[in-house]
C-alpha cells in the first residue's frame, strides 16, 4: 500500500514541467504564464483526420461545463501542436476558432515541440508522404490537467467521456494542495 | 495544403459511414459499393482515407480475434480492402 503510493507521487513529479512555445497570437509564452490557472493541456494537429476534433469537442464541453461552475475555479484549454511544419499561428487560429473560443493555441520549432512532448511523455511520429504531400502524425491521445502551481495533476484517456472527466476535475480542484517547493 | 474544416470534416465522415454502411449491408462484398466509394475517396483526403481504411481493419481483425480466431493455428485472414 505504502510502497504504491510512492509510486503514484514519483510519476507525479516527472509528468510536465517547464516549456516555452509560441501561442496562436505570435507571442512567446512559458509555462509560468499559467501559474495561478487551472490548465488542461492536449496534443494534436489540425490534419488530424477524427481524434483530434473528437477530443477538442470534449474538452470544449468540459471546460464550459466547469466555467459555469460556481464553486471551482475556471479552467484554460491548450492545444499543442505535434505538426510544427504545417501548423502555422495562422492555421492554428481559424481552427480552433471553430471548436471553441477559450482554447489557446500553441505551436513553436521543433526543438520546443520536441521538449513539450518529451515533458508530457507524448509521444509522435509523422507518417508517410502520400502522392498529394499529405500525412498523418500517429501522437499519444491523453489530455493532462495541470493545477496552479504548475505540476501535474491528473491525466484523461480518449475513452473517458466528458461527464466522467468533468466531475473528476472538480474533485482535484475541491481537494487540490499546491506545491510551490519547486 | 489546408486542413480541412468543420464543414469538410463532416461531408467526408458522412461519405466514409455511407461507404462502410453499404460494405457491410452486402456481406463486405466492396464492389457492390464503387460509387459510393468514388464520393468517399472525393470527399476525404489520401491520408485520411488510407487512416480510416486501416481503422476499419484493425476493428474486423479485433473482432475476429474475440469470436476466437487462432492466427497460429488458422487461416491468414483476408485483409478487408
Amino acid at each position: 500500500m505504502v510502497k504504491q503510493e510512492v509510486k503514484a507521487l514519483s510519476g507525479k513529479a516527472a509528468i510536465g514541467g517547464p516549456w516555452s512555445l509560441v501561442d496562436f497570437n505570435g507571442e512567446l509564452k512559458t509555462s509560468k504564464d499559467f501559474h495561478g490557472k487551472w490548465i488542461l493541456v492536449y496534443f494534436g494537429f489540425t490534419h488530424c483526420p477524427d481524434i483530434c476534433p473528437e477530443e477538442l469537442e470534449k474538452i470544449a464541453e468540459v471546460v464550459d461545463e466547469i466555467d459555469d461552475n460556481p464553486n471551482v475555479p475556471n479552467l484554460t484549454p491548450l492545444f499543442i501542436t505535434v505538426d510544427p511544419d504545417r501548423d502555422t499561428i495562422g492555421a492554428m487560429k481559424e481552427y480552433l476558432k471553430e471548436f471553441s473560443q477559450k482554447v489557446i493555441g500553441f505551436t513553436g520549432t521543433s526543438d520546443q515541440i520536441d521538449n513539450v512532448c518529451k515533458a508530457f511523455r507524448v509521444y509522435y511520429s509523422k507518417g508517410p508522404l502520400d502522392e498529394d504531400g499529405d500525412y498523418i502524425v500517429d501522437h499519444t491521445i491523453i489530455t493532462y490537467l495541470v493545477g496552479p502551481d504548475g505540476n501535474f495533476v491528473q491525466y484523461y484517456g480518449q475513452n473517458v467521456e466528458a461527464p466522467e472527466f468533468t466531475k473528476s476535475v472538480i474533485e482535484k480542484m475541491k481537494t487540490y494542495k499546491p506545491h510551490y517547493d519547486k | 495544403m489546408a486542413y480541412p474544416n468543420k464543414e469538410e470534416r463532416e461531408i467526408c465522415y458522412k461519405a466514409r459511414d455511407d461507404f462502410w454502411k453499404c460494405v457491410e449491408d452486402n456481406d463486405g462484398d466492396k464492389s457492390k459499393c464503387k460509387k459510393l466509394r468514388s464520393i468517399y475517396e472525393s470527399k476525404c483526403s489520401k491520408s485520411w482515407v488510407k487512416h480510416f481504411d486501416k481503422r476499419v481493419e484493425f476493428l474486423n481483425y479485433k473482432k475476429q480475434m474475440a469470436a476466437g480466431y487462432d492466427p497460429i493455428t488458422q487461416e491468414p485472414l483476408k485483409p478487408e480492402t
